[in-house]
């Protein structure tokens, strides 16, 4: 057993640190994080990270990567996560679109688009959700007819949260309608440019603040060049794909921003006459939050050692779900917690802690344990693919 | 980053489940709570003559000389079928204090005998005043006299204490109560003059004691270390020792996660096996939850151990979210087995009663989320 990094993987992450040192800012960070929209900052600094050597390294050679473990991409998300919770700026296509294109897609999909997303130039919208199928993804019913040169689309999907700054969209549709075949096997993927005729975007605004999308397909063609992989086997490459994208995805480094921050909070407010950090209930509340992110890692890192090494995965990455998605809600409450009345004020008050952070991290709370599928959903997963109980 | 285990790490775990499930089945484990001594020689030597009482004792000093992490492994594998007697305190607590504050004379006269198995070691260290785990709350006091130090106080909860050939007991010898300085390690006779050993029932029917050290005398050629310069070393014990309990209880759950699943399957209700339910299914995802999260955090706090690495925060959040992942977990277990669980014959509460006296071993999460703490700067 082996819990380090090399020493290359190590200079790696120093390189890294003192390049976002320079670069990365809360607002750039922001920017992903809260789906506000990728503005033109952090577009830049999207450029400026592949040109500093930081992207792509894990990616083949002849679309522009160096051929390296994928651990490096895992340093480079758990870095950025560190500082404001920061993402890759546009990371649908580079933690999970590119890795499904590099898969499946076409010699010529390879070729369009994987070296821009190495790049950090293009971001792709997620188009699996619909109105009637959430956890029943399988069901789901937009409509895409082969009409000989090209596919006709129609139909909605919902809470397709890039779709207002993505280039293209990463679309999951029916094409295959017979009663006598299961509806998984009549689902296609394709790549829509996101300003096709007969798209309309409109926007979603939940809890807290971000924007997601409601996207409506009215008879848009799409060329059949643009299908990834086989028709009818989309919903196959959704599934193989699950595990390497929730490894991504999920990323307990990127809630120590919120520990380092109470730490600094607890320190410099007193109560009584004495800081905070005295006072044992509210230093065991932070340490349980430290603690339980260092299993979430632990978790992590066990999953992510599974996909480097094309090891057997059934329930790993699923745990780290569940596990990331539900402490950050235990977390944000303890957090609120000891802010006190404090934590209920908007960012912009002027006696707001922590610039409103844990306010707006509260009302966030609430989605990590329902996107990319639900906490029940999660436990069935892992109680039937992991653990090997029967589907009921 | 390397998550397998050595080809030796798997077959020191075969060699070791083969061992445990034949010496010590369950009927075995509640006899042996109910007998007195606790456990039989055929038992104590088995395991010595397997080499696990010498497992990560130096070759220099007769023992093996493997790693932290491959004393995890037979931990969790004892702690598989819950393992009664003296190796715990003795192979781990008792001779790591030995080999990381004895001088040359004490490593070369003991350690030998402990690797062989023909002596058995108990720290002497908690007392009655902790009404919370605070290991610097040492009252014992030992004090110089002449060639001697005298010993007097009362420890309490202090491990196999009634087959020990010697304690290693944790005494003041300067500064204030609940002061980490001025603490210093004796080692004493067990069956010496002034002490008194009275055993505790307990939860787990573990041999905890009660010893009381009246006017212990004892030469210097005893003093473990430094005088004054104990606590450092039994910091690190504590580290090693929390690790190898959430080790055990790691061991423990993966046990009862199995025998739940195999009832899920079997057990049948509303015409169905229970396993086909989702309430039962979410619990079942919850102890994988758990076990998986308890394994990596032990493995990664042994590793450290091994590598000489700052290890206090993440032994300290092993202990921490062990403990208490364990206690949820066999909750769980009960729930899933029901009334059949219940019963006093069931592998059930053998485990639930271990978790708890597991969790409580050599400090609980309330004590660790403290260590924590000063450890991320609060």
């Amino acid at each position: 057993m082996n819990f380090g990094y090399t020493e290359e993987e190590e200079k790696f992450r120093e390189r890294l640190n003192a390049f976002l040192d320079e670069e990365l800012t809360e607002e750039i960070a922001r920017q992903n994080w809260e789906d506000l929209g990728v503005g033109p900052e952090a577009r830049e600094f999207s450029k400026k990270l592949y040109e500093a050597g930081f992207m792509g390294l894990p990616w083949p050679k002849e679309y522009g990567g160096q051929g390296l473990s994928p651990t490096y991409d895992f340093i480079l998300i758990d870095e950025l996560g560190k500082r404001w919770e920061a993402h890759v700026p546009l990371d649908v296509g580079y933690t999970m679109v590119g890795h499904t294109i590099l898969r499946r897609g076409s010699d010529e999909q390879k070729q369009e688009f994987i070296p821009r997303i190495i790049r950090g130039e293009i971001e792709f919208g997620l188009g699996y959700t619909e109105p009637n199928a959430g956890s029943d993804l399988a069901g789901m019913m937009m409509k895409a007819e082969d009409k000989g040169d090209y596919f006709l689309i129609n139909g909605q999907k919902t809470f397709n949260t890039e779709s207002h700054y993505a280039d293209y969209h990463w679309l999951a549709a029916r094409t295959q309608n017979d009663p006598n075949t299961p509806k998984h096997k009549g689902i296609t993927l394709f790549i829509v440019d996101q300003f096709a005729p007969g798209i309309d975007v409109r926007p979603m605004i939940t809890m807290s603040g971000e924007r997601t999308n409601e996207v409506y397909y009215d008879d848009v063609k799409v060329p059949k060049s643009r299908v990834v992989g086989e028709v009818n086997k989309g919903f196959y490459y959704m599934m193989e794909a699950i595990d390497s994208e929730r490894n991504h995805v999920f990323v307990p480094a990127r809630l120590w921003p919120m520990v380092d921050e109470m730490v600094s909070f607890a320190k410099e407010t007193t109560y009584q006459g004495r800081p905070l950090a005295e006072d044992p209930a509210v230093r065991a509340k932070i340490a349980q939050m430290a603690i339980e992110l260092e299993v979430a890692q632990m978790l992590a890192d066990n999953a992510r050692w599974l996909e480097l090494n094309e090891l057997p995965i059934t329930m790993e990455p699923e745990i780290t779900k569940v596990m990331i998605s539900e402490l950050e809600q235990r977390m944000v409450d303890d957090a609120m917690q000891i802010l006190g009345l404090y934590g209920q004020l908007d960012e912009n008050s002027k006696y707001v802690p922590i610039r409103g952070r844990i306010e707006w991290f509260w009302r966030h709370s609430f989605m990590p344990t329902i996107g990319a599928g639900t906490s029940e959903v999660g436990r069935n997963v892992i109680a039937q693919r992991g653990l090997g109980l029967p589907r009921g | 980053m390397d998550f397998n285990f050595t080809d030796e790490q798997k077959m020191l775990r075969d060699s070791a489940r083969g061992f445990c499930e034949k010496m010590s089945p369950m009927a075995f484990v509640l006899d042996m709570e109910e007998d007195e001594k606790g456990f039989t020689d055929d038992l104590w030597g088995g395991m010595a003559e397997l080499g696990w009482t010498a497992l990560i004792i130096p070759e220099e000093y007769g023992g093996i000389g493997l790693g932290f992490l491959d004393m995890i492994v037979l931990l969790e594998e004892m702690g598989r079928v819950c393992v009664p007697g003296p190796f715990f305190s003795t192979a781990i607590v008792g001779g790591l204090t030995i080999l990381n504050a004895g001088n040359d004379d004490q490593k070369n006269e003991l350690l030998p005998r402990v690797a062989s198995g023909e002596i058995k070691l108990s720290l002497a260290h908690t007392e009655p005043g902790m009404t919370r785990y605070d290991p610097a709350y040492i009252t014992v006091t030992a004090e110089a006299s002449g060639e001697n130090y005298v010993i007097n106080g009362t420890k309490l909860f202090v491990s196999d204490a009634h087959v020990a050939d010697y304690f290693i007991c944790v005494a003041r010898t300067s500064g204030m109560c609940s002061n980490k300085e001025g603490i210093s390690l004796f080692l004493v006779d067990a069956k010496g003059a002034g002490v008194s050993v009275t055993p505790l029932k307990t939860l787990a029917g573990d041999k905890q004691f009660e010893v009381v050290f009246d006017q212990v005398s004892v030469t210097k050629d005893n003093v473990l270390g430094e005088i004054d310069g104990g606590w450092p070393v039994i910091e690190l014990i504590m580290q090693y020792a929390a690790v190898g309990k959430c080790a055990e209880m790691v061991g423990g759950a993966t046990k009862v996660l199995e025998l739940a699943l195999d009832y899920c399957h079997q057990r049948v209700q509303f015409g169905k096996p229970i396993g086909v339910f989702q309430a039962v299914q979410h619990h079942c995802a919850n102890m994988a939850i758990a076990l998986q999260g308890s394994k990596f955090i032990t493995y990664k706090a042994g590793w450290l151990l091994d590598e000489g690495l700052p290890s206090t925060r993440i032994t300290a959040s092993a202990k921490a979210w062990v403990s208490e992942a364990y206690k949820k977990f066999v909750i769980l277990g009960h729930q899933i087995f029901a009334g059949t669980g219940f019963m006093v014959e069931h592998e059930m509460p053998m485990y639930s009663r271990r978790a708890r006296a597991a969790e409580l071993a050599f400090g609980d999460a309330n004590y660790y989320r403290q260590i924590v703490a000063g450890e991320i700067d609060l």
